[in-house]
Order: C-alpha cells, then structure tokens, then sequence
C-alpha cells in the first residue's frame, strides 16, 4: 500500500490546462497500478522473500537462512542440468521457428488461392493448450501404435524412441514445442511482409536481380524488425514454458526434460521446498532480465515511440 | 491461362501443408470415436463410425468426468477476469496514451514487461495469498491473479489503439466542456470497439490456458478449469484410456476452433500489438 501513496505523491503532472486536473490521471491509472501492485509486484518480492527463508509446507513460517539457497543452487548439478536443458530449448526452438516461420510467410506471400483456409489451420496450434499438444503428441508418438511411427515404418526406416530415451527427449520437446509455435513467427513476419510496399521488389526485378539474391539483399533486411520481435516473444515464451512438458514428458526420463521452469515447480509442488523453488525462480527473473534488457537493446517494444 | 509448373508445385505443397497440419486434429477425433482395445489393434485406426462408442466416449468425458462443468468453469473465471482486466485497464492504456506525467514512460515499460513474467515466479506467493483470503477452491482465488496477468497484455494492446486516434478528437470534446473521463467514456470508447474486442480476444485467451495457478489454488473437482481438468484427467489413470483422452483432446480443441473463426480477423493485431510499425 505504501508503494501506491508514494506513487501517488510522486507522479507531479507536466500536462496542466485549466480543466486538467492531476486529479484525471490518478482515476484513470490508479486502479490499475494498484491492482499490479498487490497482485504482481507483492508476490515478486514475496517470492523474493521466501527464497531467502527454508519455508517448507510443513514447518509454516520457514526460518531466514540469506542465501544460502542461492549458494546451495550454484552447487546444485540438478539446477546446471535444469539450466542447460533450458538454454538448448531456447535455442533450438526459437532458431528453428525462425527460420521455418520465415520461409512459411515467404510461401503463403505468393497468394495462392485457398491458402487462407490451411493458414487458419495452421494458426490452430498456437491457441491449443499446452497440456493437451502434450497429450495429442504422446499419441501420435506412442512406440506401439502412435501413427507418426507407423508412418515412418511405411517408408521402411526404424522411428527413434521419441520421449523414452534420455537422447531423443529434448530433440522430441523441441519438435512438438515448434509444432505448436512456429505459426506465431509465421504469422508475425507475414503481417510485415504483407505492409512492405511493392516498389522496392519491381525496381530489383527491373534490375535483373534474381529471387536468391532479391530475398538476401532485399526482402530479409525489411523483415528483420518483425523477425527479432517475433524472436525475442518465443524466446521468453520458451524460457517460462512449462505446461508443454507437464503434458508431454513431465522432465523425464532422468531429467533430460527437466527445465528451470519445471525444476522450480518440482521443488516447490512436488517436494513443498518453497524456499529452495523461489530461489530457482528468481534465477529465472535475473536471466530474463539480463536477457530482455539486452534484446531490447536492438528492438522497441512500446507503440508510439518506434522509429 | 497458362499453367506455370512452378505454380503447380506450389499448390501441391500448399495441399501437403493442410494435410500435414490437419492431421494430427483428425487423428485424435478418429481416436476419440474408438473403444479402448481397437486403438491398440488398430494401426493406423480405420474410418469406421460406431455411434453407440462415440456416445459412450462422450458421454464418459462431457458428464461423468466432467469436461462440461470444467469447460463452464473456464468460460465464467476467464469471462469475469478478462471484463475486469479491460475495465481497469483501458482507463490506465488512455491516460499512458494521452496524458503527459512525470515517470509515464518508465511505468508504461515496467507494466507491459510484466508480460514476460514467468508464472512460476508468482505462483506460491499468490496461493499463499489466496489461501489466507480463504479463497482456495473458488472462482475468486482464480479470477483474481488473472486480472494481474491479462493486464499488462490489455494495456499493452489498447495503447496501440489509443495512440492511433489523433488527438484532436479529445481536444474538441473538452472544449465542448467534456472532462477526460468523460472523453474516455462518451468519446472514445464507441471509436476504439475493435481495440476493445482484440484486448478482450487475446487477454481472455493469454488465461484460458493458464495451468501452473490453477494447479495451486483448485483442489476441489468442482472448481477445475480446463486445462487443469483435462491434466487430471490423463494424468490420472494409469495406464491411460487412450480413446478417453483423444475425446478430452477433441473436447478442449472446440472452444478453441470456435474461438479461432472470430479471432482471424483480429489475430494479426493481436498479436504483432506494441511490434515495431
């Protein structure tokens, strides 16, 4: 509460014709500062809080302990593990999304007819809960009668042991994860190219520049904006994703699954080490942090004031 | 019209791509219509209705199991925390859009980067908080930590529509002797209706598969949501009723279809709010 009052105090209003009274900005904003406040900004330091205490279910309170959570994490191979797995998934999906993503809106750019239909089928994944594409593809990748094996059998190849097997597991994640999630790039770098004027591509064909060099020199410089926003989305969507491998590998087989996301839930839901999942996910914060700030380095996220 | 084989090649992949992408949807809906046994015996299932099993399968997962009160439970917690979230936050998008004040900027950004919040992060501090309220195993103890999430996403979107309405439009209505909230609710809200239905399309749909919250807050069947409710549903029996989770799958990707048709024409918007222009 006290936060909101200093906020309050604080906000000194520039914009001040007669009949604008600061009063104005304090009814249109406050309810909604004061909502995040309670209900986004108190829990972050909450969490922040308790990851310096060793609460468990079971004693309540949890006793204050600094950091020894943290330093307790920094040994902990499980949270390295957790962290690796993270960092491959990051990369990989968004990497292959990207380029998928790119190269679909690149396709249904040459405006076929009918296209609209299979690019709303398409689009479907996206809106799907996680635990269910999770359920969906434990079916289609059953080793017993899961139809993506069948298929693959048909054409006389020996289908991978998808999520049993400690090599496959991620590589399967990854796969299903860009399943779900390459249609957000597509969709995104597609809306750009749709705006992009014409002119530029008629003068490199005047030119005689061929579709390779047109699409290098041309087309991939006007998308890049479109491109890292659509990047940096997935990558923190990625990075917090947790529902995905809930549903389809619950972390396993021996961990090779296990993310930060889902390490922290462990700890927390699993064995009611709250303290111990708090610190993990104000780990998790810092690297978005850090990450993010860097990323918007190179992207403006806010309406209004892009270039 | 002569035909360009590039061309042909292209509708050919565009007909694999809809193959491809459709498939995994009729795969379940197949197995869904299935008893248990066939779909081990079965491979690939054939095409075969038998009403009686598609009954059975539906009737188990809609009534017996639940999936309809679940889905219900859904429709009226995302339904009540998506209305809040755009009553508090439209206000909020229009005075970051229009009005001039010290720090405006840097909270606009701290706002809209709780967007990128990890869930995890809140989610024993906000079950901790919701079980002292006594909330546990209510609409409530949901409906209130997902305004805190929808929000960002519904001020974020409804200052891209606020930023495209000159402001002169303000302007004159004040001198008319309007105040500002007055401008917000008389002038401005009948013009930016598209921006309203976009925020609400995508900050309800940022929550209908909000699954980790859930998880903490509902213990009770009663007050399961859908994604937490087919979670539970697969997870538990062992070793799973195949035919029964291809039907939970088919029964959660309805709304979702559904939803899909309205949201084509906003989806673009939706999305790509607050991306570089």
């Amino acid at each position: 509460m006290s936060l909101a009052t200093t906020a309050a105090t604080q906000t000194k209003f520039v914009f001040g014709t007669r009949d604008e009274p600061g009063r104005a900005v304090w009814l249109l904003l406050g309810p909604c500062l004061l909502y995040l406040i309670v209900f986004s900004i108190y829990p972050l330091f909450h969490s922040l809080r308790l990851s310096l205490t060793d609460l468990t279910a079971a004693t309540g309170t949890g006793n204050f302990v600094g950091l020894a959570n943290y330093r307790a994490l920094l040994v902990d191979p499980l949270f390295w593990n957790a962290a690796m797995n993270s960092a491959i998934m990051v990369f990989f999906s968004v990497s292959i999304q990207v380029v998928l993503g790119v190269a679909l809106a690149m396709f249904f750019n040459l405006q076929l007819k009918g296209g609209w239909i299979v690019r709303g089928i398409l689009l479907l994944p996206m809106l799907m809960t996680p635990i269910i594409v999770g359920v969906m593809w434990r079916a289609l990748l059953n080793p017993d009668w899961g139809l993506v094996n069948w298929a693959i059998k048909q054409i006389g190849l020996t289908p991978p042991d998808w999520l049993g097997s400690v090599g496959m597991s991620m590589v399967t994640v990854i796969l299903v994860d860009c399943w779900q999630w390459t249609p957000f790039v597509f969709i995104i770098v597609f809306a750009r190219l749709q705006a992009l004027s014409q002119d530029v591509f008629e003068a490199a064909q005047v030119d005689g520049a061929g579709p390779f060099v047109t699409f290098r020199r041309i087309t991939l410089p006007m998308l890049t904006p479109a491109i890292v926003f659509a990047a940096v989305f997935r990558a923190v969507d990625a990075f917090r994703s947790f529902d995905l491998i809930y549903g389809l590998s619950y972390g396993g087989p021996a961990r090779s699954t296990t993310t930060l996301s889902f390490f922290s839930f462990q700890n927390g839901f699993q064995f009611q080490n709250y303290g111990y999942a708090a610190a993990v996910a104000y780990m998790m914060l810092l690297i978005l942090a850090v990450g993010t700030t860097v990323m918007l380095r190179y992207v403006q996220i806010r309406p209004g004031n892009s270039r | 019209m002569k035909i360009r084989p590039g061309r042909v090649i292209a509708y050919l992949f565009l007909i694999v791509l809809g193959i491809f992408g459709a498939a995994p949807f009729l795969y379940l809906a197949v197995l869904s219509t299935k008893k248990r046994i066939e779909i081990l015996a079965q491979v690939p299932p054939t095409l075969n209705l038998n009403w009686t099993q598609i009954v059975k399968n539906y009737n188990e997962v809609l009534f017996s199991q639940g999936m309809l009160a679940f889905t219900l439970n859904s429709i009226i917690v995302v339904g009540i925390a998506t209305a809040a979230a755009i009553l508090i936050g439209t206000p909020a998008a229009y005075a970051f859009s229009r009005l001039r004040f010290k720090h405006s900027e840097q909270l606009a950004s701290t706002i809209l980067s709780m967007r990128f919040m990890p869930p995890i992060a809140v989610a024993i501090p906000l079950f901790l908080m919701v079980k002292t309220a006594g909330l546990q195993d209510s609409y409530p103890g949901l409906v209130l930590p997902y305004i805190a999430f929808s929000l960002p996403l519904v001020v974020w979107i409804m200052i891209g529509f606020f930023d495209e309405i000159p402001s002169e439009i303000d302007e004159a209505a004040m001198i008319d002797g309007c105040t500002r909230v007055g401008v917000l609710w008389h002038v401005m809200l009948p013009i930016v209706r598209p921006g309203l239905v976009t925020a609400a399309l995508f900050g309800a749909l940022f929550i209908w598969n909000e699954f980790l919250v859930a998880l903490y807050v509902i213990d009770s069947r009663a007050f399961q949501t859908i994604s937490l409710g087919a979670a539970t549903l697969v997870s538990a029996q062992r070793p799973i009723d195949w035919n029964i989770a291809a039907t939970v799958g088919v029964v959660t990707v309805i709304p979702i279809l559904l939803f899909s048709l309205f949201v084509q024409r906003y989806i673009v918007r939706g999305l790509t709010a607050g991306a570089v222009k």
